[in-house]
């Protein structure tokens, strides 16, 4: 296609839209009024609760540790439980703060950091991730209702770090449980995602990844991690 | 699209025949509508949030034009490039180029309904560009030759014999027993083909004006792998994608998961807003990149060494403007692609989707089909319909597909004008209508003919008649000795 009739192409959907429509102009709409739903209200402690029982029906395996030495030696307790060494951790602030990487070297399991690819290519990364077998990432945010998690870009190599090992480990404060999925977008939506021009993405993970393609069975690692466990420090 | 080259009724008696098939259709849509009613219980106001999801959707289709531009300029600012599509060619046309001058071999593709509609794969092959479905049901049909099934779970109609067959004959690393085994071989040659790909290509469930997100639910991860592992992402997007904001989306995403498979998210639901934030050359064309003090923008400042990530919407026409032009079809622009109307719809239930011989099956399939081949091409899809209304019921968008089934019908009337023994069939109907001894004498030989059919209160067949079509699948049941008439007369009601 050349670049005139691709120009040209460029104007004409857009003026089948308008001709469908009978606007002469675009013309800006009055927005629709907000829409407002009654709020449900919960405690903390409902909270947790419910995020707990939502995740584990969607067959994340859930642990509760009081204080952050415990983080690592929880940690360290999947992975001898599954039989593996070989973890990456993202870049994340919190698990820097708990000192997790350092925790880890102790129990004698072999451990990266994101961080040490920052001046390689991303293809470095993405073959050492796909080599490892268990990543650790912190969180954005978690909702009690879908037992869901939040990672964003903010968090350094979160996504990448969450997808490609086949097993996912999340770190997650009781603080950063909200109510609802509706909470969650509000979240977003008030950090004013995309709204600034700023690159930014974001997923919303509840369970590991599944597939039912096959006589509607469900098969759990399709692509994603085929274990997801969730460990909520107090605080 | 080529018109398929058999009638409706030819599949159909095809899909009826197969055991197979039925015993699959009868799980797939049996479990579909237990999982979406549980789910549709978790959710105080559902028709509440059916009758904001229909509104948002009105309004943004109605003015359409403001809120492509919107989604057009913020998609351009975040650093992604912007391709209007007239039709499906254009498209296929673009990615081509686009793959040829980036020197792509081989592109993963997530599970899109657009991208079927306009057979990329096939012109992605002729091109010498290898296309790999990716997404578990999609990667069966593919490695089958076959077409998807159900919009939801492409490959229903196979057992998993059928499929440990396949994989065993086409992948040549053995024969994989149960599913479990199926899905892991599925996954390690998957793995590699993602991280060999020059370019990963989705549809968008929602593409959000105000700020440029593409958003992606799925299960398997297999977008997420496709839209963060290679280099360039393209999201091919039908123009009736897009939603004003991004708060719409609590809506839509309560509403989309329950329906299609009951689920209350989806295991992985993606908002991604332009190019990848890790490997966009630091503080490129982007001035609002820079750091905002507390170094939560670390990420985007460094990597001057790699290649920038490259992020290409296409908005694709391919016949949605003309649909938009009709005022009361509009609406068939609602559509989420969510597959409610699909299991609880009766047609859909015994004939499954290939019978359909599209790519969009059931009850929006019949509305969405003829109007983007062409009604000529596709004119016996809404007659596939009891009108029952079901669909309409299910569709979390409330479409009113049975009204929209009846205007297509006398649509295709309008272009074919009527057979002759049907206007012969209808008066005649009416003049018996009319006449009240005509119309008792009628009953009165119906009723005669029907006690000579019976047996056992069942009639298995009617000789020389079109009943015969009926009685083929199913027996008639038989009417009960008197006439209506009489019963009320004898119940001793008034006139």
């Amino acid at each position: 296609m050349t670049k005139t009739s691709r120009a040209a192409s460029q104007t004409q959907v857009l003026d089948d839209v308008r001709r469908a429509l009978g606007h002469s102009n675009t013309i800006k709409p009055v927005p629709l009024e907000p829409f407002v739903e009654p709020p449900s209200e919960e405690d903390a402690a409902t909270l947790v609760e419910r995020f707990i029982e939502e995740a584990v029906s969607l067959g994340c395996k859930v642990y509760r540790v009081d204080h952050a030495g415990a983080v690592g030696p929880c940690v360290a307790g999947i992975c001898t439980k599954a039989g593996v060494d070989k973890v990456v951790v993202s870049g994340a602030a919190l698990l820097a703060k708990l000192g997790l990487s350092t925790q880890l070297e102790k129990h004698q399991l072999a451990t990266s950091c994101v961080a040490e690819f920052r001046e390689t290519d991303k293809e470095h990364l993405v073959t050492h991730l796909a080599a490892r077998m268990v990543g650790v990432t912190a969180v954005d945010a978690a909702i009690a209702e879908t037992g869901s998690l939040l990672l964003t870009s903010d968090e350094d190599q979160a996504l990448l770090v969450s997808l490609l090992p086949p097993i996912h480990i999340a770190v997650l404060k009781v603080s950063q449980i909200r109510q609802s999925l509706t909470t969650v977008i509000e979240k977003l939506n008030s950090e004013r995602m995309g709204h600034d021009g700023r690159r930014r993405s974001a997923t919303l993970i509840s369970g590991p990844s599944r597939t039912s393609d096959v006589e509607l069975t469900l098969s759990i690692g399709v692509h994603g991690p085929k274990e997801l466990h969730v460990i909520i420090l107090a605080g | 699209m080529n018109p398929p080259n058999t009638d409706l009724t030819e599949r159909s008696h095809l899909a009826l025949e197969d055991a197979i098939l039925q015993g699959a259709l009868k799980r797939a849509t049996d479990t579909f509508i237990e999982r979406r009613r549980d789910a549709v219980a978790t959710v105080p106001d559902w028709e509440g949030l059916r009758t904001r999801a229909r509104q948002v959707k009105e309004h943004t289709i109605n003015h359409l034009d403001y809120y492509l531009e919107q989604l057009v300029e913020k998609v351009t600012t975040l650093g992604g490039q912007v391709y209007w599509a007239h039709t499906g060619d254009d498209v296929n046309r673009y990615i081509i180029e686009l793959a040829r001058a980036r020197g792509v071999k081989s592109v993963v593709k997530a599970k899109s309904m657009t991208t079927e509609e306009i057979e990329l794969n096939h012109a992605l092959e002729a091109a010498g560009v290898r296309p790999i479905e990716t997404d578990l049901g999609e990667y069966i049909i593919q490695l089958a030759h076959e077409k998807p099934s159900h919009i939801i779970v492409p490959a229903i109609h196979k057992t998993r014999e059928q499929i440990s067959d396949l994989f065993e004959e086409k992948l040549k690393a053995g024969r994989p027993r149960g599913v479990s085994e199926i899905t892991a071989m599925a996954r390690a040659r998957l793995r590699d083909e993602f991280l060999s790909a020059g370019m990963g290509i989705t549809g968008a469930n929602f593409a959000i004006a105000e700020t440029g997100t593409i958003v992606l639910v799925e299960n398997e991860g297999n977008i997420r792998l496709s839209t963060q592992v290679p280099k360039i992402h393209v999201a091919v997007v039908g123009i009736e994608k897009v939603i004003p904001r991004f708060e719409d989306l609590s809506v839509f995403l309560r509403l989309l998961p329950r329906s299609g498979t009951g689920q209350k998210l989806t295991a992985y639901t993606s908002f991604l807003n332009g190019p990848r934030v890790e490997d966009v050359f630091a503080l490129d064309e982007n001035p609002h990149a820079a750091g905002d003090g507390n170094g939560q923008r670390a990420t985007e400042q460094r990597g001057s060494t790699q290649q920038p990530h490259e992020f290409h919407l296409i908005l694709m026409d391919n016949g949605r403007t003309n649909i938009l032009a009709d005022k009361q079809m509009r609406e068939s622009l609602y559509c989420i692609r969510c597959g409610a109307c699909l299991n609880v719809c009766p047609v859909y239930q015994k004939i499954g989707g290939q019978a359909y011989g599209w790519i969009y099956p059931g009850p929006i399939g019949a509305i969405i089909s003829p109007q983007l081949q062409g009604l000529e091409k596709a004119a016996e899809l809404p007659f596939a319909s009891s009108l029952c209304g079901a669909c309409r019921d299910a569709c979390p968008v409330a479409i009113n597909i049975p009204d929209l089934l009846l205007a297509l019908r006398s649509k295709v009337r309008e272009e074919r004008g009527g057979k002759l023994s049907e206007s012969l069939g209808i008066r005649g109907l009416s003049m018996v209508g009319r006449h009240p001894l005509l119309f008792r004498m009628a009953g009165k030989i119906a009723r005669g003919l029907a006690g000579l059919l019976a047996k056992d209160g069942r009639i298995q067949s009617v000789p020389l008649s079109p009943l015969n079509k009926w009685t083929r699948y199913r027996d008639l049941p038989a009417p009960s000795g008197g006439s209506f008439a009489k019963w009320w007369k004898d119940q001793g009601a008034d006139d």
